[in-house]
């Protein structure tokens, strides 16, 4: 499909503690923001038990909602729901190698040019990498890596935890959409392409009907700098669509998780994630 | 008779003579003064400073073990014009990295113009991401400055670090001249000295004006990790002194971003804390998520403008040591001035032809780490081992970022009571700077450390330095006037050493 898609999502997380939690600071980073792809036409965020929101922007640029909880409750639930309205974005010429090299583009970027210890890979792997540029120009380039950990890694939920590495999920050759989304920053940051993580939904299917209501999925993929931010999804092994709804920006996942927080009492297990979406244009 | 003077063969610029035997005129009358007494009166006196410091517990805590911060009976004196002149550099510096910091954090203008290169705040561990966003209503991020000055063999003031996280030392300053007025209170009616007891009051005074505007009547506390701290002596004076409460990560609570302190009488609400805690260890949910001396939600309520952090959050980033080598293009981009204070001559390792060169000769010069601090992971090139330089060639190679190096600088010296004479010994200077948000004010005179090792060069307390009471003379010319009689302004020999004895050391060389 083509042209422009109206979707309201819905996102459901939050935890169930084995008891009473009390004393419980958060930021959810839920709350797409408008972009040159997509225009926000409305949001919200409601957490249980009621307690008031803030809102700020944080440094990348990722809408974010905090709150505390300080009565004992036995479960936090967040809800946030958004009308989006989207459209893919056109592929653009790239810059060539000598410019993406510039001094200039190499210090704006360095954040997204350094690996983080999310993202870090051994060398061996690297340096394979590292010789692909001569094959072509940058879009052909980060494609052909986006194949090639797609190919490599396989999508196995639960084969790794929140916490892991890229060097992790790669050496299991398995992961989610975060652990490839790392694996791939990793290369794409060791070939000299600034390249940032990108958090948000996915619509799942290629052709959506009005109205019907489907599990969608909180989604990672990856934006490169080639002249301007380009999105491409490497677990998917397809550009970002009018179907990717933008949340927010990081070096990493730890820049842009979707819930973090603290808490005081027993221990605790995540509620799932749920996210509903719904074309309604 | 007085104590014996070693001679002072070191090279350096000597604080007090101008040449062997002859005083500066600034210290004519001190000198006189001290030779009144005799040794023995002297190491008595020098014992009863150090009495005073253990009942009075000024202590600070390293590696575990409480230690006095030794000081030295023999106090140090800059002149009325010497001193304006330095104070102005060091506010003229404070309001350059203040200029830099709401820019980093904010426009980035320095970037754009091609002053600086984005990737040394981005690669700084204390560029603090979390913090983008949080500013005092008034724009101060740096209440208190502590900037370390040295004086190099011309008697030039250089500026060898900023410190504008959490400068501590303070406190030394002020219990210096209450232990010297005490013990030695007959130098200071020879000597109109500047008072530093207004320090307090000036903390204080900035601090309210850094106040969120909807306090009607805003509540100060000083937050301290703790008795375990280095610092914690100072952190219980300066509230004291500032009437303020002295609290811990568990005495105040974050609720929808307010901050409220648990009192005996029920919660009260916070608007300022003037915090000695780390960045890293301030607030859990965004920092260090196992800090137990932190607030949780602090940074988000400074955020939202109901309580002020103060130093700021994030201000690492301005005394990193890479950064450092660019304050004096802040002074001239920022405020258009020209810096009135020199930086040491720093080389930036990134660079590679300063790369090769300094690795080319590692043994001439100082490599310090960016961030450390307390003199830690220092290595002095002309004093190191083979295997030292070795292993240090190694961790440049790996990360020149984590670096600089110095051309080592002959710290001035200072006449130093040890043992039972009086020899030069290496000194720098702490000024500490408070700024209000109108005016930067600077206290008369800051801590003097001193390197208590003959030759050493680290000043630092956590290497067994000592300090000792700094003094700004009112009026140059005030040593000649008073009381006593008249002194001749004429340099004029101090006599020599006493040879019945054998107090008088001999010139031991080149060190």
């Amino acid at each position: 499909m083509s042209g422009r898609l109206g979707l309201s999502i819905r996102h459901d997380t939050g935890f169930n503690y084995d008891g009473m939690a009390k004393a419980s600071y958060n930021e959810a980073r839920m709350t797409p923001r408008s972009l040159g792809t997509q225009q926000v036409q409305s949001s919200r965020v409601a957490v249980r038990p009621v307690v008031p929101l803030s809102t700020h922007v944080d440094y990348f640029g990722t809408i974010v909602t905090s709150f505390d909880v300080q009565e004992t409750h036995p479960r936090l639930e967040v809800e946030a729901v958004s009308e989006v309205e989207s459209w893919a974005a056109q592929l653009v010429a790239p810059l060539d190698w000598r410019e993406l090299r510039g001094e200039r583009l190499v210090d704006r970027f360095s954040e997204y040019l350094w690996p983080t210890a999310r993202t870090a890979l051994v060398d061996g792997l690297v340096d394979e990498v590292r010789g692909w540029r001569d094959r072509g120009d940058v879009h052909e380039c980060v494609e052909a890596v986006s194949s090639f950990v797609r190919d490599e890694v396989s999508y196995v939920p639960g084969a790794t935890s929140v916490s892991a590495t890229a060097q992790e999920a790669w050496d299991r050759r398995k992961g989610v959409c975060q652990d490839i989304t790392h694996v791939t920053i990793g290369l794409l940051r060791a070939m000299g392409i600034p390249a940032r993580y990108v958090s948000g939904y996915l619509y799942p299917t290629a052709d959506p009907v009005i109205d019907d209501v489907v599990e969608g999925q909180s989604h990672a993929w990856v934006e490169y700098f080639s002249g301007s931010w380009t999105g491409i999804d490497p677990t998917n092994a397809i550009r970002e669509t009018q179907r990717h709804i933008i949340v927010g920006f990081g070096r990493d996942y730890d820049d842009v998780a979707p819930l973090k927080g603290i808490y005081q009492g027993p221990q605790s297990t995540q509620l799932g994630v749920v996210v509903t979406m719904r074309r309604t244009h | 008779m007085g104590v014996a003077f070693e001679r002072d063969v070191s090279g350096a610029w000597n604080e007090m003579f101008s040449a062997p035997g002859v005083a500066r005129p600034l210290y004519e009358r001190l000198l006189a003064d001290l030779n009144a007494y005799q040794p023995q009166e002297l190491r008595q006196r020098s014992e009863q400073l150090s009495r005073t410091f253990i009942d009075r517990g000024v202590t600070f805590a390293h590696s575990g073990e409480e230690r006095p911060f030794p000081l030295d009976l023999v106090p140090r004196i800059l002149g009325a014009l010497e001193w304006d002149r330095l104070s102005r550099g060091i506010a003229q510096r404070v309001r350059a990295l203040e200029a830099f910091l709401d820019d980093v954090y904010g426009a980035g203008r320095i970037f754009d113009e091609g002053l600086m290169p984005r990737a040394v705040i981005t690669s700084s561990p204390h560029f603090c991401r979390a913090a983008s966003g949080v500013t005092a209503p008034n724009g101060v991020r740096i209440t208190v400055a502590g900037i370390d000055v040295i004086r190099d063999e011309h008697g030039n003031f250089c500026v060898l670090e900023d410190n504008v996280r959490i400068p501590s030392g303070v406190s030394y300053v002020i219990e210096n001249r209450r232990a010297m007025t005490q013990t030695f209170s007959s130098l200071f009616s020879d000597h109109r000295v500047h008072p530093v007891d207004a320090y307090p009051s000036r903390l204080f005074a900035a601090l309210l004006a850094a106040a969120p505007r909807t306090a009607d009547d805003p509540v100060i506390v000083v937050l301290s990790p703790g008795v375990h701290n280095a610092a914690y002596f100072e952190h219980v004076l300066l509230a004291r002194m500032m009437g303020v409460e002295l609290v811990e990560g568990r005495d105040l609570v974050c609720r929808s971003n307010h901050v409220y302190m648990r009192t005996t009488n029920g919660e009260r609400a916070v608007h300022v804390i003037y915090r000695r805690v780390d960045d890293d260890w301030l607030d859990p949910l965004q920092f260090r998520p196992d800090s137990v001396i932190g607030v949780a939600g602090l940074i988000n309520a400074a955020r939202a403008g109901n309580v002020v952090i103060s130093n700021g959050v994030g201000n690492g980033v301005a005394d990193d040591k890479l950064v450092y080598t660019y304050v004096p293009e802040f002074i001239r981009f920022y405020l258009g001035e020209k810096p009135l204070l020199d930086n040491v001559e720093t080389l930036r390792l990134e660079d590679e032809e300063a790369r090769t060169e300094v690795l080319g000769s590692l043994a001439d010069y100082v490599i310090k780490p960016v961030d450390g601090s307390g003199g830690k992971g220092i290595v002095i090139g002309p004093h190191a081992t083979k295997a030292e330089l070795r292993s240090l060639r190694k961790a440049i190679s790996a990360a020149p970022r984590r670096y600089i190096a110095q051309r080592p600088v002959a710290l001035s010296t200072h006449p130093t009571f040890v043992g039972d004479t009086i020899a030069p010994r290496h000194v720098d200077l702490r000024p500490f700077a408070v700024n209000d948000g109108d005016e930067v004010w600077v206290l008369p005179g800051g801590l003097t450390r001193v390197a208590l090792g003959e030759g050493e060069l680290i000043v630092n307390s956590s290497r067994g330095g000592g300090s000792k009471d700094t003094w700004v003379l009112n009026d140059e010319a005030v040593g000649f006037r008073g009381a006593v009689p008249p002194a001749s302004h004429r340099p004029r020999r101090y006599p020599p050493p006493p040879r019945q004895n054998d107090e008088f050391v001999e010139p031991r060389g080149e060190q």
